[in-house]
């Protein structure tokens, strides 16, 4: 167990060294790719009920908590041997875990849309797509919001494990290597790393966007 | 809100809304209902056999067939050597569940007390724990105590427990102070009013928790056990993983699923049931 000051020292070091750095950035675009990737298989997901409403029991009633339930391990162990120890399995693994999420929270947004508005957009216009892009998709703006979010905490801590096991960059996998050197100042930098980011984005970027959709649209 | 509470209350499984959403006219409702079914069950069937018709052209190092996936799961139930592993999983994270639920609940009741750990419980204990990662948890605990089933359950713990405080929070934030308040008036005594009024008030919300500190335990038991652990589901999916032996990673992730389900059927939801408010 270090001190705090050899973990301060190695804190620094870490950012004074190029071929630390760059596994943020490896890290950060895993998480990015898995969130836009989760996100709109996620919502196609939740879109095919509501509007063909008899694949309700299909998508939430046998996708989703299947896919709910199966561990991320188990998407990153089976990923390995799919293909291999690479960018692809640790995107695939994180992506894996955060569709359902997804599902749940753009279901829950398309079941809070206002059936009046709704019904006043039909008598507008009989083209469906006019009212997706006009009514639909601003009604879930909210929502969008909160399964970005989500999905961004989530996949933080999904990739990690994903990068440790699976990957060969990453701060998951350099968490592997000061494991394996027992370099524990190392380790601990890397674990304040993770934390100071977590929860910086949490607080700089997703607080204050969620405010400002909440004075727009009177929801939280 | 917390990313957790979001993702909690999202979690929190809710009944399929039966009524489609715009009630189509002129269709009897049986044949809705027959499309609906046959839709589900044919995503499950066309899933089998699609990946039965994938493992065939692929060896099974890589992707086995549903057939050996099926043998080697119940494999892990009845196998001794096999129910073993399955057994000291489930304990782990039933103790660590009911562990994480006090401490949460200890946590959570700590400002109502003291007012002065407010901030300190809620705005620095939680976003950490919250904000920790779990393989950070897995990796200090099995240098801090070693492979040992104390440090598998040290980690779930440490990851279930802000889950149990936001619930449990949210439910004492909710709490009708009137009904606290007339119970003060009958009694001074804190430990009564505390088991006739707050426990069944909170009841819900305590439920609620377990049920997520439930579901999460069981995605990051396995996380936990792939360090620390001579036994568990976790380390018999590692050991197969270095085997490659597809066959047990696959099954093994279905016993979660299956223990998972049963779980939450045969414990959670009647208990959830009982303690439901009328």
């Amino acid at each position: 167990m270090p001190g705090p000051a050899a973990v301060a020292v190695r804190l620094t070091e870490f950012f004074a060294d190029i071929h630390l750095v760059k596994h943020v950035f490896y890290t950060i675009g895993h998480i990015l790719a898995a969130v836009v990737i989760s996100f709109l298989i996620g919502s196609a997901c939740a879109f095919l009920p509501f509007y063909y409403p008899p694949a309700r029991l299909m998508i939430h009633g046998r996708l989703s908590p299947f896919l709910n339930s199966f561990s991320g391990i188990g998407w990153t162990l089976l990923a390995i041997v799919w293909f291999g120890i690479n960018d692809i399995t640790v995107v695939f693994a994180i992506s894996a875990v955060l569709v359902p999420f997804a599902i749940i929270n753009m279901r829950e947004g398309l079941d809070a849309l206002d059936e009046d508005l709704f019904e006043m957009g039909e008598s507008f216009t009989r083209r469906r797509f006019r009212r997706f892009v006009l009514i639909v998709i601003p009604s879930l703006y909210p929502f969008i919001f909160a399964t970005l979010r989500i999905s961004f905490g989530v996949a933080w801590k999904v990739a990690l494990t994903a990068e440790l096991l699976g990957g060969n960059t990453g701060l998951g996998y350099l968490l592997n290597l000061a494991r394996q050197d027992f370099d524990m100042p190392l380790l601990l930098a890397v674990i304040i790393i993770i934390i100071a980011f977590v929860y910086s984005t949490d607080r700089f970027v997703f607080v204050p966007i969620q405010a400002r959709l909440a004075r727009h649209h009177g929801t939280g | 809100m917390e990313p957790a509470e979001r993702t909690a209350k999202s979690l929190a499984p809710k009944p399929l809304r039966t009524k489609p959403r715009r009630a189509r006219s002129g269709r009897p409702r049986r044949f809705d209902w027959i499309i609906e079914h046959l839709l589900a069950e044919g995503l499950i069937a066309g899933a089998i056999l699609g990946w039965w018709l994938l493992s065939l052209g692929l060896p099974d190092y890589v992707m086995p067939g549903p057939l050996t996936v099926a043998e080697a799961l119940v494999q892990l139930f009845i196998d001794a050597e096999f129910l073993r592993h399955t057994i000291s999983s489930t304990v782990r994270v039933v103790t660590s569940v009911i562990v994480s639920v006090v401490l949460g609940w200890a946590l959570a009741q700590l400002p109502l007390r003291y007012p002065i750990a407010q901030v300190i419980v809620h705005d620095r204990i939680k976003p950490f724990l919250n904000s920790f990662p779990s393989v950070g948890w897995a990796i200090l605990a099995v240098i801090w105590f070693g492979t040992s089933d104390t440090s598998i359950v040290f980690v779930e713990v440490a990851i279930l427990t802000p889950f149990c405080l936001v619930n449990i929070s949210e439910g004492l934030r909710e709490l009708d102070r009137d009904l606290v308040e007339m119970g003060r008036s009958f009694t001074r005594k804190r430990l009564r009013t505390f088991f006739k009024i707050t426990v069944p008030l909170l009841m819900p919300y305590v439920m609620a928790a377990v049920r997520i500190a439930y579901g999460v335990g069981w995605k990051i038991a396995l996380v936990a056990e792939l360090f620390g652990a001579e036994t568990g589901l976790g380390f018999l999916m590692q050991r197969a993983q270095t085997l490659a032996d597809a066959a047990t990673v696959f099954a093994t992730c279905f016993a979660i699923v299956l223990i998972f389900f049963l779980g939450e059927k045969l414990v959670i939801d009647p208990l959830a049931r009982r303690f439901q408010h009328r």
